[in-house]
């Protein structure tokens, strides 16, 4: 029987011109979105790996140079964009992705997009994220408010219950028949994502294919909470009317209120210093020390140096004791950049983690998270780049510091390496999470996500149950 | 014949109420009404608004629960077997509500699919949309294009289709002209030749003596008389009927 209700709520959906026009607008605006995303990930990836290979092919022909000149001259990293990263470019605009490591000093990310744009400029760049986000919930709203009510009010309903049919019955054809209608616009869209995600370079991990459907996976639920709660509305409101009207109030809260204020919330909660403030807090405790970490003394490094040679002139060192001292000074700036950035990090990671708590309060925070998270754009996996280039950062750094140590004297300042030495450094080699260490980081996202599909059916069944015809 | 009593035509009643009461917060709607329609009986409720005729209508299907008493399709309670006992109804409303982006067709198709029929033939539906006085081209057009008469038939087509045991029908002939209310007797009277039991709510005093057997007067939720349509004359129908609801009595 539930295939004649689908049937006939699909038919009667798709012959009406509402449906077959805000269909086309969202379809348009979704493919458009995607094939754009497409199109700025494809050229961004080009240019990062234009600008890596120029910077690579920079610091192979610097010429000859002191080490530390050449630990000076310093290198680019660029964060490579995951296969995914077209459907959603999550935190990347905000955060950068580029990166100049040199020595002494943990520099932030450079590119940001977000920086340079208009007001007018944000809101024209949509993307696919926020049409599934934001525009397919409202399409399912605008298709199923008077699944109930307005049968109710056309009187429809009476006819229909008189059939003898069930209400489950009913509920469940009317979701399906508006989920095939649905899936007109979603299914090419979903194509057009996998052809896209074939044909684009897969970037640096195992499991784009997996990641992908991980990700159409938790749309579907996303869309799935909207449809029972439409349902349950539906089933329930007086007219089709306050159906719609507190729909929209859901819509709003749950795409723009709720996640403007479990961000602000956040922030509240788990402050975290502004770029300026931060950057003096670096700099004084560079400076001065902090705590148990205090700056290299030169001449105790020096006398230790004398010690440890046994000789009591640094003339008659058979090391540079600049160079030792220079990695000291290394040693010392990476634990200040480990307790400041390691704080930072851990504050955003607090905040992420309430956020993903305040989901509870709306679905569309989930589902940006766990679609920024497959996209390889959140927070995560951005602090994930940073970690492995500031690690190559400080090998680069030690290279450099050990050549001009154990390659020169003391007070010899002529001492220049060559090719030879830039050319054996190791290019950065960055390898993104699997999906594991993904879904591992989100696992509160996937939780809620979970208890809005299992709550919104069981509201809906439950609503259902109650609706009366008339 | 289990849970019901017999008719006053001696067979099993096909639709039956047993004291059946409903009050909407304090005011009775329906006051204890005893009726049982058998197999081939049109029982017409006559009554002015609010005199409880819809009310009753609306217990049989189900829609609302009774406040006491019980309402019986086939001897079954519609209370404790609502999906059994709406599958050996059809239901006629004053004003048949159809999908107005579907054909005659699809609209029939769908609800007697829903009704128990599974999947008709077409060439069936058409000759069941026909057999309702629908024009066989009219029945592969959109219902957005149907008079009231004409969606009024596809009503009538979706209870034939139902073959159910028995009809309920609240003024079905309200609003459609002569004609059209005299090819809707014609089709009662087929179905209840067929051994459907029939009740009717009706405001249309000369429809009721034309197409029923029996009346039964209501007024403020009260069955105060009931007579046997072959007793009376349409002028006698109309003197009973006024006497009966002159404002004698106000609800309780």
């Amino acid at each position: 029987m539930i295939h004649h209700i689908v049937r006939k709520e699909f038919a009667d959906m798709i012959r009406d011109g509402r449906f077959r026009w805000s269909a086309i607008l969202v379809g348009s605006l979704l493919l458009v979105s995607l094939a754009h995303g497409w199109v700025q990930a494809r050229k961004a990836s080009q240019e990062h790996a234009a600008a890596q290979a120029t910077a690579r092919e920079h610091w192979e022909t610097q010429g000859e140079k002191n080490p530390h000149s050449a630990a000076h001259y310093g290198v680019y990293a660029f964060k490579p964009r995951l296969a995914l990263s077209f459907v959603d470019e999550g935190v990347d605009p905000f955060t950068g992705t580029s990166v100049w490591l040199e020595a002494h000093r943990q520099n932030d990310f450079l590119l940001r997009p977000a920086q340079d744009v208009t007001a007018a400029q944000r809101i024209g760049a949509l993307t696919a994220a926020q049409v599934l986000q934001h525009l397919v919930p409202l399409l399912i709203i605008l298709l199923t408010f008077g699944a109930f009510a307005s049968e109710r009010e056309r009187g429809t309903l009476r006819q229909l219950v008189a059939t003898g049919v069930g209400w489950r019955e009913l509920a469940l054809g009317k979701a399906l028949g508006a989920s095939g209608a649905l899936a007109l616009l979603l299914v090419p869209a979903a194509v057009a994502g996998a052809t896209a995600l074939v044909v684009a370079n897969p970037g640096p991990t195992a499991s784009p294919v997996a990641r992908g459907a991980v990700l159409a996976g938790a749309y579907l639920a996303y869309f799935v909470v909207f449809l029972a709660l439409s349902l349950a509305v539906s089933a329930r409101a007086r007219s089709s009317r306050t159906a719609l009207v507190f729909l929209l109030a859901v819509w709003v809260v749950n795409g723009l209120v709720a996640p403007r204020v479990a961000v602000d919330l956040s922030k509240r909660v788990y402050a975290t210093p502004s770029a300026f403030e931060f950057a003096r807090t670096v700099e004084r405790e560079m400076a001065d020390g902090v705590e148990d970490i205090a700056p290299p003394d030169r001449a105790e490094s020096t006398q230790r140096l004398l010690a440890e040679y046994g000789v009591e002139r640094v003339e008659d060192l058979p090391i540079n004791a600049v160079g030792v001292y220079l990695q000291e000074s290394e040693e010392f700036s990476n634990r200040i950049f480990d307790r400041n950035y390691g704080a930072l990090w851990d504050a955003f990671r607090r905040q992420g983690i309430l956020q993903e708590v305040l989901a509870a309060a709306a679905p569309s925070i989930a589902v940006r998270t766990l679609s920024m998270g497959l996209a390889g754009t959140d927070v995560e996996q951005h602090r994930h780049f940073a970690e492995a280039a500031e690690t190559y950062r400080r090998d680069l750094m030690r290279q450099m510091n050990g050549d001009m140590t154990e390659n020169s004297l003391t007070g010899d300042f002529s001492y220049a390496a060559g090719a030879e030495l830039w050319e054996s450094v190791p290019p950065l080699e960055y390898e993104a999470p699997p999906l594991g260490w993904v879904l591992g980081n989100r696992i509160l996202s996937l939780a809620v996500l979970g208890a809005w599909l299992a709550g919104a059916v069981l509201l809906a069944s439950a609503q259902v149950r109650r609706a009366e015809v008339a | 014949m289990t849970e019901s009593q017999e008719s006053h035509t001696g067979a099993a009643p096909l639709l039956e109420a047993r004291g059946l009461t409903k009050d909407y917060g304090g005011t009775r709607a329906l006051d204890s009404l005893d009726l049982a329609i058998a197999p081939g009986e049109v029982y017409c409720l006559l009554g002015p608004n609010g005199a409880g005729k819809t009310t009753t209508i609306n217990l049989f299907l189900g829609f609302v629960a009774p406040s006491a008493g019980q309402a019986l399709v086939a001897g079954l309670n519609v209370s404790t077997h609502d999906r059994e006992s709406k599958r050996r109804l059809a239901y006629i409303p004053e004003q048949v509500m159809l999908y107005r982006n579907l054909s005659g067709i699809e609209n029939l198709e769908y609800f007697a699919a829903l009704g128990g029929q599974g999947s008709l033939g077409r060439e069936r539906l058409v000759e069941i949309l026909v057999e309702a006085g629908l024009d066989g081209e009219a029945a592969g057009r959109r219902v957005s294009t149907y008079s009231k008469g004409m969606r009024q038939k596809v009503g009538i087509a979706i209870a034939i289709a139902k073959e159910a045991d028995a009809l309920l029908l609240d003024e079905p002939t309200s609003g459609l002209d002569p004609t059209a209310s005299s090819e809707f007797s014609a089709l009662v009277e087929r179905l209840r030749n067929r051994g459907v039991a029939v009740l009717m709510a009706t405001h249309d005093l000369f429809r009721a003596k034309d197409t029923g057997t029996r009346v039964g007067i209501m007024h403020y939720g009260r069955l105060v008389t009931e007579l046997s349509t072959a007793e009376v004359g349409h002028a006698d129908l109309e003197r009973i009927y006024l006497e009966h609801v002159s404002d004698n009595g106000g609800p309780r």
